[in-house]
């Protein structure tokens, strides 16, 4: 039985790799906005088809569909800011929670009335190969998801730290009245986190589509996965997300072979309950002070 | 005192309008009569709903579990223990109150806004999960047939007799929550929704009121799912998925939230409308999200509050006068 | 008859912890039946701590609170407003969607004996109980000359308005001790002299004790029996308002923060 363990582990890695490039598009948002984007698995799926579109119905390469893709979803996310989300701002968290679903809704409902409910395949812009080193095999999905994502958070941090905009977001994370005390136009830059939240999404939208399944129920699929990993690194922290997704990939494979198959589609549920009954703060965090 | 006893009354000839719905089913053809039958469905279910949401404040997404669990309920009960249907109806709504007291352990723990509506979320796919995999108790994934329904040995053959039963349930669910919230109760959730600390400064247990809150919203619910397994007549996981959520949703935004009236506004425009584009997939999310976007832009109190401008009976009022 | 002897509100070395801050220190006072005693401070004293200490909201470190001869600081905040302490919030507690009628039938809460059994079915008892705490809650506005506001929602009042309504809210159950935090806040000077002239009428004529939080310090001196000075969270004075006025103590505690 333990012969299989790092099996696991690398096929853990590779889909905790998803979840964790998803949790951390939803907490860059978060972190810039304090909103939970109860809408934003629905934006995963449709920078999924949005790909879908330009590599099958366009026929264009995949790494400029890409890139398209997710400029595309940075201006819808953008766009979802400034019309739906900006004018109530300053309203009961239902109501942002509330409009973000209802607008994710209208995406899914579009996917679902142009493509039906049937799966699609996004052709893979790489040989499905895989290689063994020792007993273990790595496949070409797991290579391709888990080097992109590194990829990504790479790029991530060293736009964060190293470049004047990241410092000016981590300020922003840090204050937002102090934001704009100093003179950043807050309302820009929440709609440029949604952009750059929606962007990110559509990314982890194509690797899901390319190594998992494309249908219109992605969205809301990752969009609980995401939040269980959000969850279990402590919600709001960038870091937490993807040790959180990471995480969640691995514990579904090792309770889904060792326990039963049928617990790989509750795991994210259950780790969600748990930790918000037991630990609010995530398994890395510290207790937030309770204020009157 | 004159003054004071109008309200009263008008509230009590408000109450005629149901009656006057008596009259309906010869007018109506076999597939308006379910139309109308699901919108007495889905009033309980607003009620309750709106109850957690809208008065005492909670964004908690477990009420399609609540819904699920007294559907399930009820048609295992009559299913596997050949109960008739009337005497499922107390523990589908026991059932939902039980399941509406865990899903308020959250909250009592100090899970609040978003972080309650992530866990109870996970709680609503979680039991999702369930009917798919307690294959034996519920048929699994392809449902389960849900045997006739009587009352009392009255057999509800025909969509006329399911409209009478279901008329006078929706009614009761209706006039007991409008006593539960035109009381001490009603006002207890409401302070809670707005200040938790000055809520219990007015010697308001609110842990309790917590508990009795969710509680109470998934004993109504409940007995709205058992009202749904009927008239259906086959359960399957797919009816409580995240679609049924937002369509919940849209009753109680669209009718106007912490309002009675407009959880059964928002059951009648949401629940007949769509029913005309059932046959296209999508286009229901579609509709949904749409108004939901457009109520919170531009009415954010629901249609109950045009209907409050026109008589003072629409209005929500916390006390009995 | 110890209870007469005794004061009605008595903390004994009472100290609030936040982390390692002592947000209040070891601070002992009394507060007797009739009499208007007032908490004053620089900002960051620790008033409203203490406020939330004896209403419950913040748990002590070490001390005793007594009420009537009654421990009450291990109990929760509505067992202590059931027992008769009240209070009235810095930024206005009142419910914002409720009528100012229904706010006070808030206040009423504790002393409604209906249960949802009663309620639902539309018992007899229920309805009467709820009926009876209605027509108490009108002619307490009636008794403030606010009767004319009770079907305005709360958040449509103006701040003077809202300060009454909360005021009776708190007062509905004929409490033994108020708990005012900075009622004059935002309100005009005419406004604000009919408030303190509220304040000392219900202490003199009904025998409420009232604790009271006030940075408007002519008020304080005008109503007050009694003031007591926290700096720091540590008491500093505690004396009749001309003595306090002349404390060398509390000149250096407000001068000292500028």
């Amino acid at each position: 039985m333990l012969i299989v363990l790092p099996q696991l582990i690398v096929g853990g890695i590779a889909t905790g790799m998803l979840y964790a490039l998803i949790a951390l598009s939803m907490t860059v948002v978060y972190r810039a906005t304090t909103i939970v984007n109860f809408g934003h698995g629905d934006l995963v799926m449709a920078g999924a088809y949005a790909i879908f579109v330009f590599t099958a119905g366009l026929a264009l390469p995949f790494l400029p569909a890409l890139l398209l893709a997710a400029g595309l979803l940075f201006l819808l996310g953008f766009g979802l800011h400034r019309l739906l989300m900006q004018p109530i701002m300053s309203g009961p968290h239902l109501s942002l929670a509330m409009m973000a679903l209802a607008a994710g809704n209208v995406l899914r409902g579009a996917a679902r009335l142009e493509w039906g409910n049937e799966t699609l395949a996004l052709a893979r812009p790489y040989a499905q190969t895989s290689f063994l080193l020792g007993q273990t095999v790595f496949t070409m999905d797991d290579i391709v998801t888990t080097g992109a994502v590194l990829l990504l958070l790479l790029a991530l941090f060293c736009v964060l730290h190293l470049t004047p905009a990241g410092k000016i977001i981590q300020a922003v994370f840090q204050s937002q009245r102090g934001a704009a005390l100093v003179g950043i136009n807050v309302n820009a830059f929440h709609g440029v986190m949604w952009g750059t939240g929606a962007a990110l999404g559509a990314i982890g939208g194509a690797l899901l589509a390319l190594t998992v399944t494309l249908s219109p129920d992605i969205g809301v699929w990752t969009l609980l996965r995401a939040f269980a990993a959000m969850t279990l690194g402590g919600f709001g922290s960038l870091g937490g997300a993807v040790i959180g997704g990471i995480l969640l990939g691995v514990m579904e494979k090792l309770l889904g072979f060792y326990v039963s198959t049928a617990f790989i589609d509750i795991t994210a549920y259950v780790v969600t309950i748990l930790v918000l009954l037991v630990r609010p703060q995530g398994l890395f965090g510290r207790p937030a002070a309770r204020r009157i | 005192m004159a003054s004071e006893a109008a309200p009263r009354r008008a509230r009590r000839r408000f109450l005629l309008l149901p009656a006057l719905l008596l009259a309906l089913p010869p007018f109506l053809d076999q597939y308006q009569q379910y139309v109308v039958n699901l919108v007495l469905v889905y009033i309980p279910v607003g009620v309750g709903f709106n109850l957690v949401v809208g008065n005492l404040g909670q964004l908690a997404f477990s009420n399609v579990a609540f819904f699920g669990i007294g559907a399930y309920t009820s048609g295992i009960l009559m299913l596997k223990l050949g109960l008739p249907w009337w005497a499922t109806l107390p523990p589908a709504g026991i059932m939902g109150a039980l399941a509406g007291g865990a899903a308020s352990v959250p909250a009592l723990r100090g899970v609040r806004s978003f972080y309650l509506a992530v866990m109870t979320l996970a709680f609503g796919e979680l039991m999702r999960w369930s009917y798919i995999r307690l294959e034996s108790l519920t048929g699994g994934s392809m449902g389960m047939a849900v045997p006739s329904a009587d009352v009392f040995g009255w057999a509800l053959a025909t969509e006329w007799r399911k409209f009478y039963v279901f008329l006078a349930l929706a009614a009761a669910t209706v006039i007991a929550t409008d006593r539960l919230l035109r009381s001490r109760i009603g006002r207890a959730f409401m302070a809670i929704k707005d200040n938790e600390t000055a809520a219990a400064a007015m010697g308001i247990a609110t842990s309790g009121y917590f508990v009795l809150g969710f509680a109470w919203s998934g004993f109504v619910v409940g007995i709205g799912g058992a009202m749904f397994a009927v008239l259906v007549g086959h359960l399957s996981p797919d009816s409580f998925d995240l679609i049924e959520l937002i369509l919940q949703f849209a009753i109680i935004m669209v009718g106007g939230l912490a309002s009675l009236t407009g959880s059964v506004l928002g059951a009648v425009v949401i629940t007949a409308t769509p029913q005309i584009f059932a046959n296209f997939p999508g286009f229901q999310e579609l509709i949904f999200g749409l108004l939901i976007v457009l109520v919170i832009l531009f009415l954010p109190r629901g249609l109950a509050s045009l209907l409050a401008r026109l008589h003072p009976v629409f209005r929500d009022q916390y006390y009995d006068g | 008859m110890t209870a007469e002897a005794a004061p009605l509100l008595d903390l004994a070395e009472v100290t609030v912890r936040f982390g390692g801050l002592k947000a209040v220190d070891a601070v002992s006072f009394a507060v007797a039946a009739g009499e208007v005693c007032a908490l004053i401070g620089p900002n960051g004293a620790g008033k409203t701590t203490l406020f939330n200490a004896v209403t419950g909201n913040a748990a002590i470190a070490a001390g005793r609170i007594r009420f009537r001869g009654e421990d009450i600081q291990n109990l929760a905040p509505h067992e202590i407003a059931a027992r008769g302490i009240r209070r009235t919030f810095q930024n206005g507690g009142l419910f914002g969607e409720l009528t100012a009628l229904e706010n006070v039938l808030c206040g009423l809460h504790a002393t409604i004996a209906s249960g949802v059994a009663g309620v639902v079915l539309g018992a007899k008892r229920a309805r009467a109980v709820e009926r009876a705490a209605t027509e108490r809650a009108r002619r307490l506005l009636d008794l403030m000359e606010i009767r004319h506001l009770e079907d305005r929602p709360a958040r449509e009042l103006s701040g003077g308005q809202q300060r009454m309504v909360e005021i009776v809210r708190a007062l509905a159950t004929d409490p033994p001790l108020l708990l005012l935090d900075e009622p004059a806040v935002g309100l005009a000077p005419p406004v604000r002299a009919q408030l303190g002239a509220l304040i000392r009428r219900l202490a003199k004529e009904t025998g409420l004790g009232i604790l009271l939080i006030e940075h408007a310090i002519e008020l304080v001196m005008n109503v007050s029996d009694r003031v007591v000075v926290l700096n720091y969270g540590a008491k500093i004075a505690d004396a009749p308002p001309a003595a306090v006025r002349a404390d060398r103590a509390v000149l250096e505690a407000y001068l000292g923060h500028g």
